[in-house]
């Protein structure tokens, strides 16, 4: 014999095996994202914050509200990080412990950020779908309405809604939700404007699926790719905007806080000594921000089919 | 290119409009007059005051005088708080100081990142690319904010060559932290997209034909490249714009600069809706006007675009 007997067992056997898998798309896209290691060690960092943020509050020892009557007076001497007196990361100027504050303000930023994500996701993606879908002179007017609503300097007519209706923290919501959707508009029309000629739309169009029925079954799942690139790159610019208004003073209001609020706190008092004050906040809002860009940036290439 | 600028036009004079209107709505929205206080006043003398600041008129007359005022004579009206000045005195006190650092910034940011891009571009993954790559990413996590203390931190406070704050005319001392706080963020954004519009152009054909024809390094980048890849930088330059003029609000408030955005923050904590409205419809004619003016620099720029 030419073949081998055992070459041929082992081809036998092979073929004997399982069927080879199929491979999704998101499958794909999971295993082209995990190689990313920025990406991944992004993705880490996130879980850590967040874990920060929901367990924190049983770690620390002290309230966010109790003032530590013990260290008042004398925070730049007394108030600084120390494992031995419980407070971890220090007190702030009131003699507040700032690890129960930092992990209240990362609640609140990490909350408005991720609120004003999922407004623009849900907005914007339904409003660009279906101007890009419906076309014509409807997509037109909707289209200019977006042009019209991003040329207005959203920053200070959100600070002019917060002043107006009183700056509570829904009020911040709506305000950032209400400017976060026209990027995300425009972008899921685009690519709704080239899934609309492909066969399997014209088909659903030819079996005389409505056109409701065809954004919200062909058009939409089709662009979660992006949308979710987006809306993880949205995130850490929703916590900037907030950031900034909160630091302005003119955001989110005290009892509560949040990083930016926790910033600006820290960055008023940073001559009488006391670095703690702004040194952790800053820093988790630095390692957040960096992890959700690196995190949009690994999905992007995970998933974006430019790149293939 | 007329009819283009026509048209152009057609969107920002209702953008403009629709912003005014929807102020001024606003303003009418919030809870309480520009007279209410504590103590309350006779009726008599509220009714005197309403009647001179012409708010005893019907809601649309009251809209119209305003928008008026504003087309007309560039008139945003007086002030809600301080009694002795207009809006317009508020403004022209600040606008000239945010008018001097933000076109520094603007300058140093277009300047520097394009300067910075094309290097990284031509030097491609040389020690000079990673570090604009490098400068580009870390700039994204310091916004404004987040400069300005730590600039203070480390020049003020640590090293005392700069003074924390102030205006003093503008002389450069008081100048630098303001210009390098509002324009890092953007100068590294500026860089990231002229690095890899760069590199594409670098790799286009028209590039290897001049290369291959003998020209100089220099000239093949500067009479070449430079123009298609500064395409996606003059698009950039109008949200670019309109995030710097925000990030003044925090460089007068960290610095006591004492340009628009402290007029602005102030009147938000005073309720003074007057100043708000006319410091947020002036910002917003700039904005549009900016963006004409970008649009119109890109037509210009690009040929494949025909109007």
């Amino acid at each position: 014999m030419l073949i081998e007997n055992t070459k041929m067992k082992s081809l036998a056997d092979r073929l004997a095996g399982d069927e080879v898998k199929g491979r999704s798309l998101w499958a794909d896209a999971r295993k082209r994202f995990f190689k990313n290691k920025a990406a991944v060690g992004g993705l880490i960092v996130l879980l850590l914050v967040l874990a920060f943020a929901v367990f924190g509050s049983s770690i620390a020892r002290y309230s966010n509200e109790t003032l530590d009557f013990s260290i008042m007076g004398q925070i730049a001497e007394k108030g600084g990080p120390s494992l031995s007196n419980g407070h971890y990361f220090g007190t702030d100027d009131l003699g507040r412990d700032l690890f129960a504050r930092t992990v209240q303000g990362t609640q609140i930023s990490l909350a408005v950020g991720i609120v004003g994500s999922a407004i623009a996701v849900l907005v914007g993606t339904f409003y660009g779908a279906f101007a890009g879908y419906v076309g014509g002179r409807t997509d037109n007017v909707m289209m200019r309405t977006v042009d019209i609503l991003m040329a207005i300097p959203y920053m200070f007519v959100l600070i002019l809604l917060l002043v107006v209706f009183g700056r509570s923290i829904i009020m911040l919501f709506m305000g950032i939700g209400l400017i976060s959707w026209l990027d995300m508009s425009r972008i899921v029309r685009g690519q709704t404007l080239s899934l609309k000629h492909k066969e399997f739309i014209e088909a659903a169009e030819a079996t005389g699926v409505s056109r409701l029925t065809i954004i919200r079954r062909h058009i939409v799942p089709n662009l979660l790719g992006v949308v979710a690139v987006y809306a993880t790159l949205l995130v850490p610019l929703m916590i900037l905007t907030e950031s900034f208004i909160s630091f302005l003073g003119l955001g989110v209001q005290e009892p509560l806080t949040s990083w930016g609020a926790l910033i600006s706190e820290g960055s008023r008092t940073i001559n009488y000594g006391t670095l703690w004050q702004l040194a952790f906040p800053l820093f988790f809002f630095i390692i957040t921000l960096f992890a959700f860009f690196f995190v949009g940036d690994g999905l992007r290439d995970a998933l974006d089919p430019k790149d293939r | 290119m007329f009819a283009y600028i026509v048209r152009r036009l057609a969107i920002a004079v209702p953008t403009l409009l629709l912003l005014i209107v929807f102020s001024f709505l606003l303003m009418h929205a919030a809870p309480g007059g520009p007279f209410t206080s504590e103590r309350g006043l006779p009726p008599a003398v509220l009714a005197n005051l309403n009647a001179k600041y012409g708010l005893d008129q019907p809601m649309w007359r009251q809209m119209l005088t305003y928008v008026w005022g504003i087309v007309a004579h560039f008139d945003f009206g007086p002030s809600f708080i301080y009694k002795d000045r207009t809006v317009n005195a508020i403004i022209a006190q600040g606008f000239p100081v945010t008018l001097t650092y933000g076109a520094i910034s603007f300058v140093v940011a277009v300047v520097v990142g394009v300067g910075l891009g094309v290097a990284a571009a031509i030097r491609h993954n040389s020690w000079l690319d990673y570090l604009a790559v490098g400068i580009s990413i870390g700039a994204q996590v310091l916004p404004n904010f987040v400069m300005a203390p730590i600039l203070v931190l480390v020049f003020t406070l640590w090293l005392g060559w700069l003074p924390g704050g102030g205006w003093e005319g503008g002389q450069w001392q008081y100048l630098i932290m303001p210009v390098v706080a509002l324009s890092t963020s953007f100068m590294a954004s500026i860089a990231r997209i002229t690095r890899s519009s760069m590199l594409e152009v670098m790799n286009s054909n028209h590039i290897r034909t001049a290369k291959a024809k003998g020209l100089p390094m220099r000239k093949v980048i500067i009479r070449h490249a430079l123009k298609p890849a500064m395409l996606p930088v003059v698009s950039y330059l109008g949200p670019a714009f309109v995030t710097m003029i925000t990030g003044s609000v925090v460089v007068d408030m960290y610095f006591s600069t004492g340009g628009i955005g402290k007029a602005f923050v102030d009147s938000a904590l005073n309720r003074d809706y007057a100043v708000m409205m006319g410091v947020t419809i002036l910002v917003g004619t700039l904005t549009v006007l900016f963006n004409l003016l970008v649009d119109i620099l890109y037509a210009w720029i690009d040929p494949k675009i025909r109007y």
